[in-house]
């Protein structure tokens, strides 16, 4: 399996289809519309990479995600924003300490997860944002270990939770109720199914397969769930001092990945398949 | 008291000792000298071992080489308050050595064995990758080759280590051989007030 990459969305500059300092969390919905987080901006592109709309966030955010009725979900620091899909603000969730930086939101069919960095845990919260649960937080012996400040997970269509463990160099399952159901992935400096350096990966995205993204040196690969190595799709195409780049897949397998040094969007096809 | 507190408490212990630490070596010295003089010290914001934005070089030992200090008065220091406490540590262990049987890499990085390691909180023995470690540079083996510090910082690690001019091995030559040596002119005569002020490390480019 290979991937080819076809396109680069955003980039530095003042522009209103570019950011000024940082892009830091990204996702595609079910029309291939992204969503890219960065400064204190919520931007959104067309499939052609072309900007439809963006719209300010009050503080700068952290991530994004898009739940099935259309509504952005926006991480900071302390809260999560949401909006409806033309960027009117309709919910606030305040919390320092449950939210203290929120680096990762998804959705499960009843529940809404955030992942908060400050405190290297995944929180859930039913959909009107009542706090339900911790996942990954019993560190170290079945939790998170951050040292890179980025909490990152995806959630699969039967409400999985692959959670980036890099500390651990794994990508972890758990139950929305918190379960460690297993892992893929180990350390290895030379072979590259392994995951080399301290922490990595550092974000994961998961649809047919699991993608993962690396830092030092800036890596994007494919597994399947059994965690056997189907591609390496990019390496040398990122900054070498990116890290913590943030990963989506639409429906089409189409991989899109941060940049975020460059803030630059990268756009991956898969070819051969 | 809950693991968690126990850890907590550990960590803040461990971070004000290392300060002590890292001062008395220079502090003791500095607190015995006039205010007007000056000392050497690594300004890390350009010393390409530990500036933010090298990457893919090799460590520049000229630290090593050029004092006049039998071995280095300049050492490795690490800022517990910064470390991961990564179970894989790339500073401790030389990450593209052959993995061993217990999934880690079978060599470490530090030619002169200067840095050990001592697992904290809970330890799972079944399972080597759920342990945190606390990492230790004995400075009496450190020669200064910077090894450590160029694996340590970001985006690799988190650039807990860097190199430290220790005032109590300095000779404090008015012409300092390793500033004379240095193309990055990171070795810098600063008056002792100002020595031990934190600095800011800046990413190049």
């Amino acid at each position: 399996m290979q991937y080819r990459h076809v396109q680069v969305i955003g980039g530095k500059g003042a522009a209103p289809d570019r950011f000024t300092a940082t892009l830091r969390g990204i996702a595609v919905d079910s029309r291939e519309q992204l969503y890219a987080a960065g400064d204190s901006e919520v931007k959104v592109f067309d499939g052609a990479g072309r900007l439809k709309r963006r719209w300010p966030t009050s503080q700068p955010v952290h991530s994004v995600a898009v739940a099935s009725d259309g509504a952005v979900y926006a991480g900071e620091i302390g809260k999560i924003e949401i909006f409806d899909g033309t960027g009117k603000l309709i919910d606030t969730w305040r919390d320092q300490k449950l939210l203290g930086r929120v680096t990762a939101i998804g959705f499960t069919k009843d529940s809404v997860l955030a992942g908060d960095a400050a405190d290297r845990a995944i929180r859930r919260f039913d959909r009107a944002g009542k706090f339900l649960n911790n996942i990954g937080k019993d560190n170290p012996l079945s939790g998170l270990l951050i040292p890179n400040g980025v909490v990152d997970f995806a959630v699969d269509a039967q409400d999985t939770i692959y959670a980036a463990n890099p500390g651990k160099h794994r990508v972890e399952r758990y139950t929305p109720g918190g379960e460690l159901l297993g892992h893929i992935g180990r350390f290895d400096g030379i072979d590259p199914a392994g995951f080399t350096g301290c922490c990595n990966p550092t974000n994961v995205a998961v649809r047919d397969r699991i993608f993962t993204t690396e830092k030092a040196g800036p890596r994007v690969k494919a597994y399947d769930f059994t965690g056997k190595l189907l591609a390496v799709i990019a390496t040398d195409l990122f900054d070498a001092n990116c890290k913590n780049m943030s990963i989506a897949v639409d429906a089409r397998g189409r991989v899109y990945v941060v940049d975020t040094v460059k803030l630059e969007i990268f756009v991956f096809e898969p070819v051969n398949v | 008291m809950s693991e968690d507190l126990t850890r907590r408490d550990l960590f803040a212990k461990v971070a004000r000792g290392t300060v002590l630490a890292t001062l008395a070596g220079g502090a003791g010295f500095l607190v015995k000298k006039a205010n007007g003089q000056v000392v050497w010290q690594v300004n890390a914001s350009r010393c390409i071992n530990s500036r933010l934005g090298e990457v893919g070089v090799e460590a520049c030992n000229l630290c090593t080489t050029e004092c006049v200090v039998a071995l280095s008065a300049v050492r490795a220091v690490n800022e517990y308050s910064k470390c991961g406490r990564c179970n894989i540590c790339p500073a401790y262990f030389n990450i593209l050595s052959a993995v061993n049987e217990l999934g880690q890499p079978s060599e470490k990085l530090c030619p002169r064995d200067a840095i050990t390691r001592k697992p904290i909180g809970k330890v799972d023995p079944e399972d080597p990758a759920n342990n945190f470690y606390e990492y230790i540079i004995d400075e009496e083996k450190c020669d200064g080759c910077g090894k450590c510090v160029m694996q340590c910082k970001d985006p690799l690690g988190l650039g807990s280590i860097t190199l430290r001019v220790r005032y109590d091995k300095c000779v404090n030559c008015n012409s300092c051989s390793i500033s004379r040596a240095c193309p990055q002119n990171a070795l810098l005569q600063l008056p002792v007030e100002q020595a031990l002020q934190p600095v800011v490390l800046k990413r190049t480019g």
